[in-house]
Parts: C-alpha cells; structure tokens; sequence
C-alpha cells in the first residue's frame, strides 16, 4: 500500500456482537505487517467496554507493548465501545483488508457474524468494491444457529460434526428465522435426525451466502471470516451449494468461487483495522495533519 | 413508534443540561412553551409557519410569536393524515395534518405557508378547509431577484402578511418596531455563527446533532431567549475537554425542509462523519449577514434586501444552470470538507431535481459525495451507517485530501 520506510505499531481493537478481537501489529504504513499479539475474549454478559479492555490489556502484555506506544489505535465493528481510539474503519474495510493480509489471493470476504453475514469484494489494494449484506432477518448468522444448537441440545462445537454427517438433510425456511424455528420444531416432533436438521439449516444458510456472493458478481477465491467460519458444517454446506449450482451450469453459467478458510480468519477484521491504522498514519504524517488527530487527544480552548 | 431519545451529552458535559432543555423544546409536541408565552401575552398572537423560511422579524415586530414547524418527526403514528396525501410525497404534511387534527396546533392563531412546493401549497389549501378559524396565508417567495422586481414584489408580500394579521389581532406595523426586531435578529444570527464556526473548526466540540437541537430549539422561542441559549451553549462547550477522533469532514445537503430523525445524525456522526454544515431547519440562517437598521433605512425594504441580495442558496431559490452548485463548492472549499452527503427526503422534489445539479459541479469539483433518502419516521438506520460508513472509509482511506 505503501513505500514507507519507517515501522508503525498499531493495534486493532473489534468489538463484535458476541466477542471481543484485538490485534496488536508492525507495518511499514500497513505494508509488510507482522502480527505481535492476538487475542479474543466472548462477551457474554458482560459489559462490553471492560471486556475490550481486559482483551487490550491481555494482548498489551502477550506483545509486550504499552498503551502509549501505538502509533495509532484503530477501532472497527462496534466502535462506540472502543473510546479511547484514534480512529475507526467500518468492519467491511477492515475484513476486506485483513483478508488479503491472511489470504493474499483473496477476491472476496465472506464475513459471517453473530448478527449479520456479508459479502464483500476486494480490489488487489483491499479496496472494498462491493458489498451486500443479508436482510434484517436473523435466519443467516451465528446467533440463530446457536439458538438452533441450543433448542437440539447440541453443544455449539459438535454442531459442523453432526451435520457433516447428515444422510438426509431437511429443507428449512431460508427466509425467516421465526420460520426456520418452527420448521425445526416439526422436524423434533417427526423425529428427524439432528444431523439432517442442522444440515438443512447448514444448507439453507449456504444458499442464503452464496446468493450474496453472486449478487456483488464476486470470483475466485472467497475467504470465509467471523464466528462461522470455524463451523465445518457449514463449509461443506457452502461448498455442496457451488456443486449444486455447477450441474445448472449448463443452464445458468456462474463465475468459479472457491472458498478458503484461515486459522486466524475471525480475526480478519482486528487484522484489517491494525494494518489500515498504520496507513492512515502515514498518510496524516505525509499530508502534514497527524498533529490534529493523533498527537492529542483533547484541546484546551476553542480556537480564536 | 420511537418517541424515546437518549437525552444527549455526558452527565459531566457542561452543556448537558442546555442541551437537555433544547432536546424537551425540540420534542414536545404539545407546545407547553408556546402555551406558556400565550399566557404572558394574552394580546399577542401564535404565528406558525412551514419551512423553509419566513421573515419572523416582521411577525416579532406585530407582537407575535413564530413557531416553526416541522410535522411529527419519528414521534407521532399516522392514522389521520395519510388519507389527505397520496403515497408518492413527502412524509411532512401528513405528520402536519395530523397533528392539527389532534388538536395539537390549536394554539396557533394563524399559519403561513412559504412557497416552496405544490405539496405545502396543497396544504395549506386543506389547513384553510380543516381549520378555517385560523388564518392560513400562503405566503409567495420572490424568484427573481432583481431589488426593483423581486425585491419590490416581496416587500408588497410582507405587507399584506402584516396587514392579514394585524386584522386578526396582531399589533399594527411600526418602523421602529421592525427595525428593533430586525436588530435582534441580526444578534441571533451572530450567535448562530459563532457557533457554526466553532462547530466547522472543531467539529468535535460541537456535534452536528447538537448543534441542530440548539438551533431548532428557537423554533418555539422569541429571538431573545434563543439567543441566550445559543450563547449559553456556546459558552459551555468552551469548558469542553473533548476527544478528537481521526473523522471525515463532511457538509450534509437537502435535508432543509422535513428534517431527520436526530438518530439518523447521531448516525451519521457514529459512522465517523464530522459534520461541519449542513441544510437542516435552514430557515434560522437563511439570510447570511446582517438585516441593514439603519435609522435611514425603511425597514421593510432592507428586510426585503436581505432576502433578496443574501439570501442562501438552496433548492427553493432560482439559481441558474451555470452556477449552480458553485455556493456549495465554495463552502466544501473554505470549510476545508472532505466530501458532502446527499441527505434529502423521500419524494423532496426541490432537494431531488437539485440534486444531480449539484453532484455534477461536485464531480467538476473532483469533490467526493454519497447520497441517500430518508422519511421523518425513519427507524432503521443500519443501512445508512453502513453506507455513510464506507464513504467515510473510502474518503479517509482512498480520497486525495482528508
């Protein structure tokens, strides 16, 4: 992104819907970046404030940096809970960003969170050059699966192996959560297999993701980031989804996807926020306006 | 329906409880201050009017209050006032309609309509039918802006105001008068000033969103008591130890007559946008300089010379082809923005026709820009954060300036 010869230390602080994700980085201006510290805390029911400072302070001490030391402290998803920030980018640029880090060969982020999943394609810059999300409806994201696993009984970590292994899967509602819910319902009372049931919801939400990916005309490779990116089931379900579209290709042709996963995939957004943190401090240094927004935190008097 | 707002500003916030005040005045759909003023001037009369602007000197100088308004916002469902309008207009009247038909707007002795479109002169064709025991004037804007033609129109337009209120109970016009409310006006206006310089030098200091409850607070107040509230807040601020955040600079345009949802500015600030000006409630700061009182001078006319040779440029106002967009090129400029957000209502057709006008001079400009609509009802903002998001990403991250 840049030439810059000098080395910034940045952190990147990601308040999401159910967890807490920092990532403490050096770059040359968001260039060559190397990961110091991460770290990532669930919210729970906590206060959302005190669990992003446990999480900074958690990953302070795993980098061995202080507070003052960032050159700039970038905030992304939730940013009102991060007050003591520098600035903040919208989570869409920061996955974009933190996916090419991760993935250079990246195309497309598919970011799926708690509350919302989005797609969002990427220029070779990590320019964000489109986006579409899903509705307000709750029916494509992590929560509703995990209310899903809960009504089952199913711990939330078994839930890619069982539908992994599904023989039959069930169709649920790929529109409505509320009747997706109640579709599950019916399966438990015709004794339906869980495996079949959180594979049909595995494939109703894959249909609902791929659908974004196609409607931002998105290619090659997709790294899949958030919560659910960790979710095998899901995976397979996305993947068996493209297969399903590849024998109406005849009819229907569709760009090649191919989806990707990265250990540290649901840190893409901390990632992404660190790295763009760096090249916007290089960028206020080179337009000579750091001293407004970065040197100090406070004025004393309002300007004459 | 969402009547509840977070009260704004910080319990330690030296203007919290100015802006907690401006917030109960901003949202009280009740009147209970235009109440209370009609009773400490029993012979005075309650003037309301329609955005976007009205002299209100000349209504202070009869002896009478002018109220501002601007329909229910997000706090009052619509049951009355949808079966006057068809569903391809603005949200403003039918908020309007039904407030008057609840009774709400029984205070007021009079209404104006200031000619701004065909849905407002429709009406207040419908005011005068609804509630023909008030006065409904509409009120025509000159268009052309030459002092012997327009200005001399406008003159014989205020004129004929005065004289409609005056059979109603208004006190008769004096040139003293006049000017002394002229002058009290032009103090208002240096407050407002004061304050948007602040606000468009530090935008951290001032929220746009405070900002807007200040200024459309002296919709229910005498030019007087504004002022003291302006000055008030502005002094508070001072005090200020704010946090500034590394945001874009932005100027919001097409929001001057129905207004938005406050959340949706909050929303817009939360999405790291400063705001540094914008169109909202423009008719406090539609004239830009000082009303001339000199003692020499006939008040009416210099009222009229105001509009005329200082009026803003804004959607309601002829302004030609070739210069159009070139005001709002300007203030990007002098203010140091980096880029404008469209922010117009749904089915504004003065805000909408405009609007390509202009996005071409900012295109001309190299000036970066995003647009959206909104409803005075408008509850969901995640799109717009989404949206005012990303632009402000894309102007930090890839813009030439900011």
């Amino acid at each position: 992104m840049s030439s810059s010869t000098k080395q910034h230390l940045t952190i990147g602080i990601d308040p999401g819907s159910s967890s807490v994700k920092v990532a403490i980085m050096t770059s040359y201006a968001g260039s060559d970046g190397r990961i110091l510290a991460t770290t990532t805390q669930r919210i729970r029911r906590r206060n959302v404030q005190s669990v992003v400072k446990a999480t900074v302070d958690e990953a302070c001490r795993a980098a061995n940096v202080n507070w003052g030391d960032f050159d700039y402290v970038t905030s992304t998803g939730d940013g009102d809970a991060v007050e003591d920030k520098t600035g903040h980018f919208y989570s869409m640029t920061t996955h974009a960003r933190g996916a090419l880090y991760l993935v250079p060969t990246a195309k497309a982020v598919l970011d799926i969170g708690a509350l919302h999943a989005r797609a969002i394609r990427i220029a070779e810059t990590g320019r964000v050059e489109n986006h579409r999300m899903t509705s307000q409806c709750a029916s494509g994201s992590g929560q509703f699966l995990e209310n899903i696993a809960r009504y089952l009984g199913v711990p939330l970590d078994d839930v890619g192996k069982l539908s992994v292994g599904a023989k039959k899967p069930e169709t649920v509602s790929s529109i409505c959560a509320v009747l997706a819910e109640t579709d599950v319902i019916n399966m438990v009372s015709r004794e339906i297999s869980t495996a079949d049931i959180l594979k049909g919801i595995h494939l109703s939400i894959a249909g609902r993701l791929v659908r974004l990916l196609r409607a931002i005309h998105s290619e090659g490779v997709v790294l899949v980031t958030g919560g659910l990116a960790k979710d095998e089931g899901l995976l397979s379900s996305l993947n068996d989804i493209l297969v399903e579209e590849t024998t109406k290709k005849n009819r229907h042709p569709v760009a090649e996807l191919t989806f990707t996963t990265h250990h540290d995939g649901i840190l893409a957004g901390a990632i992404g926020a660190a790295l763009l943190g760096a090249y916007r401090y290089e960028q206020l240094e080179r337009r000579g306006r750091l001293r407004d927004v970065v040197s100090t935190a406070q004025h004393d008097s309002v300007d004459p | 329906m969402n009547t509840v707002h977070d009260t704004p500003g910080r319990s330690d916030d030296p203007a919290a409880p100015l802006l907690a005040r401006a917030q109960t005045l901003v949202t009280d759909l009740s009147l209970s201050s235009v109440h209370a003023w009609k009773t400490q001037h029993p012979d005075g009369l309650i003037v309301g009017y329609m955005p976007i602007y009205i002299p209100r000197p000349l209504l202070e100088a009869l002896g009478c209050l002018p109220v501002s308004l601007f329909g229910g916002g997000d706090q009052v469902d619509i049951i009355k006032g949808d079966s006057y309008f068809q569903s391809y207009i603005c949200h403003i009247p039918r908020s309007t309609i039904e407030l008057l038909q609840s009774h709400r707007y029984d205070v007021l002795d009079a209404v104006l309509f200031p000619s701004i479109c065909d849905v407002i002169r429709n009406l207040s064709g419908m005011w005068k039918l609804l509630h023909p025991q008030q006065l409904a004037e509409y009120v025509d804007l000159p268009q052309n802006f030459s002092p012997d033609i327009g200005g001399r129109f406008y003159r014989l337009e205020m004129q004929r105001i005065a004289s409609a209120l005056t059979s109603r109970g208004a006190r008769p016009l004096t040139d003293d008068a006049l000017r002394e409310a002229c002058a009290r006006e032009n103090v208002r206006r240096a407050a407002i000033r004061d304050m948007d310089a602040i606000r468009a030098r530090q935008p951290w200091r001032i929220a746009a969103s405070e900002a807007y409850l200040i200024i459309r607070a002296g919709g229910v107040l005498d030019t007087v008591e504004h002022t003291e509230l302006i000055r008030a807040f502005t002094a508070a601020v001072a005090e200020r130890k704010p946090r500034i955040y590394d945001n874009v600079r932005v100027i919001v345009v097409g929001s001057f007559c129905e207004q938005p949802p406050i959340d949706l500015i909050r929303t817009l600030e939360k999405a790291g946008c400063d705001i540094l000006d914008d169109d909202f409630q423009l008719g406090l700061r539609l004239i830009e300089g000082d009303i001339d009182t000199s003692p020499n001078q006939d008040p009416l006319s210099a009222l009229a010379a105001a509009f005329i040779d200082h009026g803003a440029a804004t959607a309601s106002r002829y302004i030609a082809d070739c210069e159009k967009g070139a005001a709002l090129v300007h203030k990007v400029r002098t203010l140091g923005a980096d880029g404008v957000i469209f922010a117009a209502a749904s089915f504004c057709d003065p805000a909408l026709l405009d609007q390509p006008m202009l996005e071409a001079a900012l295109d001309r400009a190299d000036i970066p820009y995003t647009a959206f609509k909104f409803s005075e009802n408008t509850g969901q903002f995640q799109v717009i954060r989404e949206q005012a998001g990303a632009f402000s990403d894309s102007v930090k991250l890839w813009g030439k300036v900011a």
